[in-house]
C-alpha cells in the first residue's frame, strides 16, 4: 500500500497543475492570445438573457416569498417545480457548450494552423465544464435548486468566460464555423 | 401578405395597439389573455378589426404578435409575488367567483394557450411552472376563507 503513495501523490500533483493551468486560462483571459474576445452585440445580449433565465430560476426572491408566505405543502411544490426547471436549464447549458465544442473540433480538423497547447487547454476546460455541469445536475436533483444556487451562479460565470475562450479560438481557426456555432449557441438549437 | 414582415414598419400599429387597446386592460395578465384569445390557434394569426382597418391584416397581426411576446417576457421575469398580483387583478376583472376560476384554470390548464408562438421553450416552462405555483398559492389562500364562511 505504501508503495502506491508516491504515484498517488504524483497523480494528485499533476491533476492540481492541470486544474490550475485551465483555471488560469479562463480567469486571466487577457494574458493569452485566445483570451480577449470582442463579442458582437447580439451574442452578448443572448448570453445576458441566458443568464437572466438562470437567475430567474435560481434567484432567491421567489423562495424568500414562498418560505415567508406559504405553507410547507406549497414550499414542497415550489422545490419540486424549480428542481425540474433548474435541471432543464443546466442540461441546456451543457448542450450549448457541447455544440460549440463540436463545431470547433470540426473546424480544427480542417485547419493547418493547429496550436496544440491551446487545444489541450480548451479540451481540459471542456471536460472540466462537463464534469462540473453533470455534478451540478446531480447536486440540484439531490439537494434542490435553493440550496445549490451559489455554486450554480459561480459555475454560470465560469461558463460565460469559457464560451468567450471557445469563440475566440474558433474565430482564429475558422471564422465561418465560429459564426455557425455562435448562432446555434444563441438560439439553443441542435446542429445536425 | 407576400411581403416579408421584417421589411414592414409595424411601429405605428404597435403604438396604436398599446395606447388604444392594451392600456385599458387591468394589468399584464389581462393583456396576455386578451392577445392570446385574439389569435387563431389554427394559423397563429392575430385578428383585430380596428387595427386592420387602420393598417392591414398583416401589420395588425405582426404588431399583436410583438406585443404578445413583450408582455409574456415581462411576466416570465416577474417575481412570483408580482405574478400572483397580476393574476389576482385578472381574476377580479372577470365576473367569475375566484374559487371557480382557480378550480377551472387548474383543472383545464387554460393558461397554456397564453404562450406566444415564437418563444423559448424553457421560458415557456418557467412561465407555466410559475402560473401553476401562483394558482396553488391562491387556492391555498382561498381555503381558510371558505372554511370561515362554512363555520359562520
Amino acid at each position: 500500500m505504501s508503495q502506491l503513495l508516491p504515484y498517488l501523490f504524483l497523480g494528485l500533483l499533476l491533476s492540481a497543475v492541470l486544474a490550475w493551468w485551465v483555471w488560469d486560462a479562463i480567469v486571466h483571459r487577457g494574458s493569452a492570445e485566445v483570451l480577449a474576445p470582442q463579442q458582437p452585440r447580439s451574442s452578448v445580449r443572448s448570453v445576458g438573457s441566458q443568464r437572466d433565465l438562470g437567475e430567474r430560476i435560481f434567484g432567491p426572491q421567489d423562495w424568500d416569498f414562498v418560505s415567508r408566505e406559504t405553507t410547507s405543502e406549497i414550499q414542497r411544490i415550489f422545490q419540486r417545480e424549480r428542481t425540474v426547471l433548474a435541471i432543464a436549464w443546466l442540461r441546456r447549458m451543457r448542450l450549448q457548450v457541447s455544440q460549440v465544442m463540436r463545431a470547433h473540433v470540426e473546424a480544427v480538423q480542417q485547419s493547418e494552423d493547429l496550436r496544440l497547447a491551446t487545444e489541450i487547454r480548451l479540451a481540459l476546460s471542456y471536460f472540466m465544464f462537463l464534469f462540473l455541469c453533470n455534478s451540478l445536475i446531480g447536486w440540484v436533483w439531490f439537494r434542490g435548486p435553493v440550496r445549490t444556487r451559489k455554486i450554480v451562479r459561480q459555475t454560470l460565470q465560469w461558463t460565460v468566460q469559457l464560451r468567450g475562450v471557445f469563440e475566440q479560438l474558433m474565430a482564429s481557426v475558422d471564422p465561418a464555423s465560429c459564426g455557425v456555432a455562435r448562432t446555434n449557441f444563441n438560439r439553443g438549437t441542435v446542429r445536425n | 401578405m407576400g411581403l416579408d414582415w421584417r421589411n414592414i414598419d409595424i411601429e405605428p400599429a404597435v403604438t396604436d395597439l398599446r395606447n388604444r387597446t392594451l392600456s385599458r386592460l387591468p394589468g399584464d395578465f389581462s393583456r396576455l389573455v386578451y392577445l392570446a384569445s385574439s389569435r387563431d390557434c389554427n394559423t397563429g394569426q392575430y385578428y383585430h378589426d380596428g387595427l386592420t382597418f387602420h393598417f392591414s391584416q398583416n401589420v395588425a397581426s405582426k404588431a399583436m404578435g410583438l406585443c404578445h411576446r413583450e408582455i409574456f417576457d415581462r411576466l416570465v421575469y416577474a417575481s412570483l409575488e408580482e405574478l400572483i398580483e397580476e393574476l389576482c387583478n385578472y381574476i377580479s376583472s372577470t365576473d367569475e367567483r375566484p374559487e371557480d376560476f382557480l378550480k377551472s384554470w387548474k383543472h383545464l390548464g387554460s393558461y397554456r394557450v397564453t404562450i406566444p408562438s415564437e418563444c423559448d421553450e424553457l421560458e415557456a416552462e418557467v412561465f407555466l411552472s410559475n402560473v401553476r405555483l401562483a394558482l396553488a398559492i391562491l387556492q391555498a389562500r382561498q381555503k381558510p376563507a371558505s372554511q370561515d364562511e362554512q363555520s359562520a
